[in-house]
């Protein structure tokens, strides 16, 4: 087990370190911020004078040896748009993502493992086939359309939700449903199949032929095996929610990290754009690391070795 | 149960009264698309930055509704000899501090802005001034290092800080908790999401009319628009053409459009590929229909322009005739010089209208030349567009304005070799803006702007389109005339029930 840990540990640090290596390259290939910053009627000399005093017209691998020498003392550098600690910026979004993914997991997993487990077991009723709609509407409609609806529909018309911002509960409802919808579907999908899957095996014909109720064997027995696959999606899930929704957010005015990343790299703020790679793929490799510790503990047959 | 109902019934109509003679409205809400980068006016300059931080401070100089510039912390200014000027400054100015605003000030903010160690984005704007004085308490001595006609239309951008204040704190915490003269006193920035501001009671000019602004930074214009119909927001930024219906048609809500000196032009690069033949850029200006492209993509909210220029800026001449709409000479020109079926780059991004860009495509496709539109994003397009004339592709779609009303600063950055933007050579044009530039004598200047203009018709580096109407969406009860230079003072505002 610690073994395994450390392994995995190991491998993170030099994919965490392999993605930043990448996007600091890429991003400085394609320019860089001095010509977004400076007003129209600025001379050839006086950009070059801005692109000096910012550093910018180093050689790249002077500016990424510089980039690490600071990393490696925690120093994670100043925006040059917003003059401010890059960290501090991306810290302050922190918590506004945390609160949207938090809301759009609920959504997620409150409606789409209960309509999976109901589409498993009630197969070719009326149930099944409305929530088979819901599912294929939640997995098809565009997230930037349904949020344009659900603002037009229960901002504008209705008047029972604030249209856009942040800071109060009401405020995070629509957002939730627009991020939640597609995780919902995968949630319900993922969880009827694991369900159908292991309806079909011994034990549970055992178990019915005893005389238990269909009821009680799903929520006895079969619902613990159904969950590997279940977690290893939600652990990805979690990811993609956390790395950011730069359409939802950019329409709910929502500031999380998935707005500040897009507006970063347009405004080729490299040093926040290198904080916000740090941070998802740090997440991503804490998910998918959690997700397979939780395993042993569901499934105690599973051993983490190698 | 009926007697209940009443006085239910009545109670309401109580409060909805109540509510109805409130006359005075507390916060104004403002939707911007993006938050301010910077509260520091002497760093970024964009427009959702300077909509917030100019009502933090004042100005040098500004602007009244007709364009003239007028004082605002300086009360007179006249020239000493011609690189010299004399600025008398208000005595009765105090900071939001509680201290009084001084020439001190004034020559602190100039020789702030111009420091290389500031490092700002601006200094291009101000980067004539060598240097700025203390004669006495009222009084500051600015020295260009040549002659800069351009120079009060500069100083109109030009924010005072609070000296004292700014080397307490230093530039990082002056950014993040700015203070100045302005009418409103920050009390809060949330990064990303908004600024609130509170009225400056003690303000010179008198009281300002909202208690609070709240400054949102709302990217979508469709949720721009959702927050105005609902009174979320009362006032909002950058609605496009195709929008503005949808606010005219809603009783509650008002459309304003402000003519503003910013043009939309075409640039055609005259240096490089089948443009360089002067021929074929005559025929892409004959082959562009700008009334159609006023009417179809603008909905009416432009003007077409006979130059490179708006009716605002300083410069802007009659005389020079504008090319008509001409298909068919379009066509015998590309004919005459060759370049059927020649294939023209058209760069842009998506900071530029997409419809606008493939119309203008298609028009010029249709007068035998082969227009490809390369998009990418704007860091890349500005690299393309302002490096060498090979690799500037044909044509670009822009939408320029100096925010300084003065040809000088459209025409010589566009056109005048050796800019960055230009990739056009005219030794006589350079010679004529050159000369514009370093004299005060503005009958000459204007004669001189006239030939410059005139040349720029012969040559075609680039052809205007339309004067820019700036869209705002307000609340039907906000008052506001929204100005040329794209200016946001919410000073200048008031609500009437």
């Amino acid at each position: 087990m610690l073994k395994y840990t450390v392994q995995r540990l190991i491998q993170a640090v030099i994919a965490i370190f392999g993605v930043l290596t990448i996007v600091f390259v890429v991003m400085h290939l394609s320019g860089d911020p001095t010509l977004l910053l400076v007003p129209q009627d600025a001379s050839a000399e006086m950009i070059a004078e801005l692109r000096r005093q910012l550093g910018f017209d180093r050689p790249i691998w002077i500016q990424y040896l510089d980039y690490l020498y600071g990393l490696a003392q925690l120093d994670f550098g100043m925006s040059v748009v917003q003059r401010v600690p890059a960290f501090a910026i991306v810290a302050s979004r922190i918590p506004y993502t945390v609160q949207l993914a938090a809301g759009a997991l609920v959504v997620a997993i409150g409606v789409g493992i209960p309509a999976g487990i109901i589409m498993a077991t009630m197969r070719g009723s009326a149930i099944e086939r409305f929530l088979a709609a819901v599912v294929v509407t939640g997995q098809s409609v565009p997230t930037f359309l349904s949020a344009i609806l659900l603002i037009f529909i229960f901002g504008v018309t209705l008047r029972w939700l604030p249209t856009s911002g942040a800071g109060e509960f009401r405020a995070m409802i629509m957002p939730s449903i627009a991020l939640g919808a597609l995780s919902m579907s995968t949630f319900a999908r993922m969880t009827r199949i694991a369900i159908i899957d292991e309806l079909s095996k011994d034990y549970v014909r055992a178990g019915l032929a005893r005389g238990l109720s269909l009821g009680e064997t799903v929520f006895r027995h079969v619902l613990r095996n159904a969950s590997i696959p279940v977690i290893t999606i939600a652990a990805l899930e979690i990811g993609n929610l956390l790395a950011g929704a730069v359409i939802i957010e950019t329409v709910f005015a929502w500031p999380g990290i998935g707005q500040l990343a897009i507006q970063s790299i347009q405004a080729r703020d490299f040093l926040v754009v290198q904080v916000i790679v740090l941070l998802i793929s740090f997440v991503y490799v804490l998910t998918s690391v959690l997700a397979d510790l939780v395993y042993v503990v569901v499934d105690p047959r599973i051993r983490l070795v190698r | 149960m009926k007697l209940k109902l009443a006085t239910v019934a009545a109670v309401v109509l109580g409060l909805m009264a109540s509510a109805a003679f409130a006359q005075t409205k507390e916060t104004l809400t403002i939707d911007l698309p993006n938050d301010a980068a910077t509260l520091d006016p002497h760093l970024q300059w964009n427009t959702d930055s300077y909509t917030v931080y100019r009502n933090i401070f004042d100005n040098l100089l500004t602007r009244d509704t007709s364009g003239k510039i007028v004082p605002q912390i300086a009360t007179e200014w006249k020239y000493d000899g011609d690189k010299t000027i004399i600025f008398k400054i208000r005595d009765d100015v105090t900071f939001q501090d509680g201290s009084k605003l001084t020439a001190e000030d004034v020559a602190f903010s100039m020789n702030r802005i111009i420091d290389p160690a500031l490092k700002s984005p601006q200094l291009s704007q101000f980067d004539q001034i060598e240097k700025a004085e203390v004669v006495d308490p009222t009084t500051v001595k600015v020295t260009t290092k040549s002659p800069y006609p351009a120079l009060l239309a500069q100083l109109v951008k030009l924010s005072i800080v609070p000296k004292s204040y700014v080397e307490k704190v230093g530039d990082q915490d002056f950014n993040l908790k700015p203070m100045g003269s302005g009418p409103y006193k920050m009390v809060e920035w949330k990064k990303g999401i908004q600024t609130e501001l509170e009225a400056n009671d003690k303000y010179w000019r008198g009281n300002p009319p909202f208690k609070k602004v709240v400054f949102r930074a709302v990217p979508d214009v469709s949720t721009r628009i959702a927050d105005l119909k609902t009174g979320k927001a009362d006032l909002i930024r950058e609605v496009p053409p195709d929008q503005a219906s949808a606010i005219e048609s809603d009783s509650n809500t008002k459309l304003l459009a402000g003519e503003t000196e910013r043009v939309g032009y075409l640039y055609i690069n005259a240096e490089a590929g089948p443009t360089k033949d002067v021929r074929v850029r005559q025929a892409i200006a004959y082959a562009i229909d700008k009334q159609g492209l006023v009417d179809a993509l603008l909905e009416g909210y432009g003007k077409p322009v006979n130059v490179v220029g708006a009716e605002p800026i300083f410069g802007y001449t009659e005389t020079v005739e504008g090319y008509p709409f001409d298909p068919e000479k379009a066509a015998q020109l590309i004919k005459e010089a060759g370049a059927e079926g020649a294939t023209v780059e058209f760069l842009t991004s998506p900071s530029y209208p997409r419809a606008l860009v493939e119309a203008i495509q298609q028009m010029v496709n249709e007068v035998g030349l082969n227009v490809t539109i390369s998009s990418s994003d704007q860091a890349t397009f500005l690299k393309r567009r302002q490096g060498d004339a090979e690799n500037a592709g044909g044509m670009a779609f822009g939408a320029w304005s100096c925010a300084c009303q003065d040809a000088d600063g459209i025409i010589f950055p566009l056109f005048r070799s050796g800019s960055i933007w230009a990739k056009y050579k005219n030794e006589k044009y350079d010679a004529l803006v050159d000369e514009a530039r370093i004299i005060l004598d503005e009958q000459k200047r204007k004669e001189l702007y006239a030939q410059a203009y005139e040349i720029l018709r012969e040559d075609v580096p680039g052809l205007g389109l339309y004067q820019v109407y700036a869209l705002y969406g307000v609340s039907k009860n906000l008052q506001w005339q929204p100005t040329a230079n794209e200016a946001m003072f919410v000073m200048d505002m008031s609500w009437q029930q």
